[in-house]
């Protein structure tokens, strides 16, 4: 007991000082949890609170069978099949050039890894108005491939259902590669120069090095961007909210699952409801999560 | 051996240059449009220099848009989360790193496993938490919840681990208390890290669109984000080059910052991975 106290009395600073991250969890995390459980259980409108009932499973079932919630997520599929492809192959691409360059000019070499960095400082926000007018249909990329006859005529892509996700996984992928690329340089920094070199003596080629031994050496930043990627990409939300509101878009192709949880909560007040879609979503992301490890991480 | 090292390092620069390119094409196109009449903007848009040029979207701004009152608001919120978790990430960081308690590694532990729950579990229920204790359309709403934050004390105390534990011996020896410690020998030491969580934090806090969509209803507390989404879905055409010079004007801070403090970004991002 004595033991005991006195160890309570060294740790004491110990836990003042971690204190306020376990309140913050427990009342911004532990609690909202807690309340959005109960609340899958009702019907519970956030204007009208004196009609609140208790309705079962009834949330859930629901959930499981909303076509749009389902048409969401195959959406966000479609979108990140593309931006993780697309945003890991030149986030590499970009890396590998950025180490090579990494031994020469000093300024040259910060120059460009800032340089590349940019389009990740700036606001999803700024990136959706700016590339969204550049890849309008009179904007200039469309007006130079009309002009050069590689289109017959301008598309309106946030009018064709099938282009939408596209597009906003390229917009999205110009402004993210450049982490990534960082992240994958930080790796191959880690990499002994001596395995490079001894396979250059013997007379490796270029494609051999970088993919025998350099890329298989990157696997803590590729798990740990994929890891990234299934967390946050399946919430995207501003992208598709600054180019269509809550709508989604022309046949909901742009209709995400969190920006359809905004909608049932925010616009109509459905607490029950969209807190019942944001549990199922989580689980979803989990599972998306789990894999994504099970599939990267080394076995041992 | 070297010549082939030379040649593949200056085709590395060429096409770097050539990405870099396609990279910044967006800006240099966002700051030249800003100086663009609105017929030109509607009239010649793959043309890249302004002809003539105007300020007239610079002077919207303050006419159209009360960029300076958005200014100071998302001043007053990303300031406020930044201080808020300089100091507590750090408290917080400090202990994992430096402090011995009971229960500490399983802390730790479970603070690791919170980083892999998705945000969007606690959307709603915070939400109508906050709805119902009167906090929509309050800072404190945007304020409160974020003031610590895991990532960061996670990498405040992968940077603290470093320091060498003779120094806090020696201080404890001295007579110094924990709390004096941190203080005097772990505040000074931890400059870079700390420097790197507070553009990550106030760059975060910035950037944001979606909490301030979520809880700033009168447009007199609105941020630049918002502010800027909010004008850009109302813009009458003949404005046009309003929009323009306000995603100049919000980028620019962070974009200055940037420039300034690139290396305490970039760190941030150099040693992240996943074993």
């Amino acid at each position: 007991m004595k033991d005991f106290l006195r160890t309570l009395k060294r740790s004491k600073w110990g836990y003042i000082f971690v204190a306020p991250w376990i309140v913050g969890f427990l009342v911004f995390s532990v609690y909202p949890l807690w309340l959005g459980i109960k609340m899958t259980f009702l019907n519970y409108n956030l204007v009208a609170p004196q009609s609140i009932k208790f309705v079962g499973f009834q949330n859930w079932i629901n959930g499981f069978i909303d076509p749009l919630f389902w048409k969401s997520i195959v959406n966000i599929l479609y979108n990140q099949a593309i931006f993780i492809i697309l945003t890991f192959f030149v986030a590499l691409l970009v890396a590998y050039l950025l180490f090579k360059i990494s031994n020469g000019n000093k300024f040259w070499n910060a120059f460009f890894r800032s340089a590349y960095f940019v389009p990740t400082i700036t606001s999803v926000v700024v990136v959706m108005l700016v590339l969204g007018n550049i890849t309008a249909p009179y904007g200039p990329i469309q007006s130079l491939l009309v002009k050069w006859h590689i289109l017959s005529q301008p598309i309106v892509w946030n009018l064709t259902p099938i282009l939408i996700m596209p597009v906003i996984a390229v917009i999205t992928s110009w402004m993210s590669f450049g982490v990534q690329a960082i992240i994958l340089l930080g790796g191959m920094g880690t990499i002994p120069t001596e395995f490079i070199e001894a396979a250059r003596i013997d007379g490796a080629r270029e494609g051999t090095i970088f993919w025998r031994i350099i890329f298989p050496l990157l696997r803590p930043q590729i798990v740990f961007i994929m890891v990234m990627n299934a967390i946050g990409g399946l919430q995207m939300f501003t992208q598709v909210y600054v180019n269509f509101g809550v709508t989604g878009g022309p046949d909901q192709a742009g209709m995400t699952p969190v920006l359809y949880i905004y909608d049932e909560g925010l616009s109509k007040f459905q607490m029950g409801y969209s807190s019942t879609l944001g549990f199922i979503l989580s689980i979803l992301i989990i599972i998306a999560t789990v894999i994504t490890l099970k599939v990267l991480q080394e076995r041992n | 051996m070297l010549k082939q090292e030379r040649r593949e390092r200056t085709r590395a620069y060429i096409l770097l240059s050539i990405g870099l390119i396609i990279t910044l094409y967006p800006f240099v196109l966002m700051v030249m449009s800003s100086f663009m009449t609105p017929s030109q903007l509607l009239n010649n848009p793959s043309m890249i220099i302004p002809m003539p040029w105007t300020w007239s979207g610079y002077t919207g701004l303050f006419k159209d848009l009360d960029v300076l009152l958005l200014f100071k608001n998302t001043l007053i919120i990303a300031g406020s989360v930044t201080l808020l978790n300089l100091f507590f990430d750090s408290l917080a960081a400090f202990a994992l790193a430096k402090l011995k308690f009971p229960g500490k590694n399983a802390l730790f532990g479970f603070m690791l496993f919170t980083l892999m729950i998705p945000g969007v579990l606690f959307f709603i229920p915070t939400y109508t938490m906050l709805y119902n204790w009167g906090w929509v359309n309050h800072y404190r709403a945007l304020i409160i919840p974020s003031f610590v934050q895991f990532y960061s004390i996670f990498l405040m105390k992968q940077f603290m681990e470093q320091i060498p534990d003779e120094v806090i011996e020696a201080a404890r020896i001295d007579g110094a208390s924990d709390p004096v410690i941190y203080a005097r020998i772990i505040i000074p030491m931890s400059v870079p890290v700390l420097a790197t969580i507070a553009i990550l934090t106030f760059m975060g806090a910035w950037n944001d669109f979606f909490g301030p969509l979520l809880y700033l209803r009168s447009p007199s507390m609105w941020t630049v984000q918002l502010g800027l989404q909010m004008f850009s879905s109302s813009i009458p055409g003949q404005n046009i080059q309003v929009l323009w010079a306000g995603e100049v004007v919000i980028t620019l801070p962070i974009l200055i910052v940037f420039l300034f403090l690139q290396k305490y970004f970039i760190r941030a991002f150099t040693n992240v991975s996943f074993k």
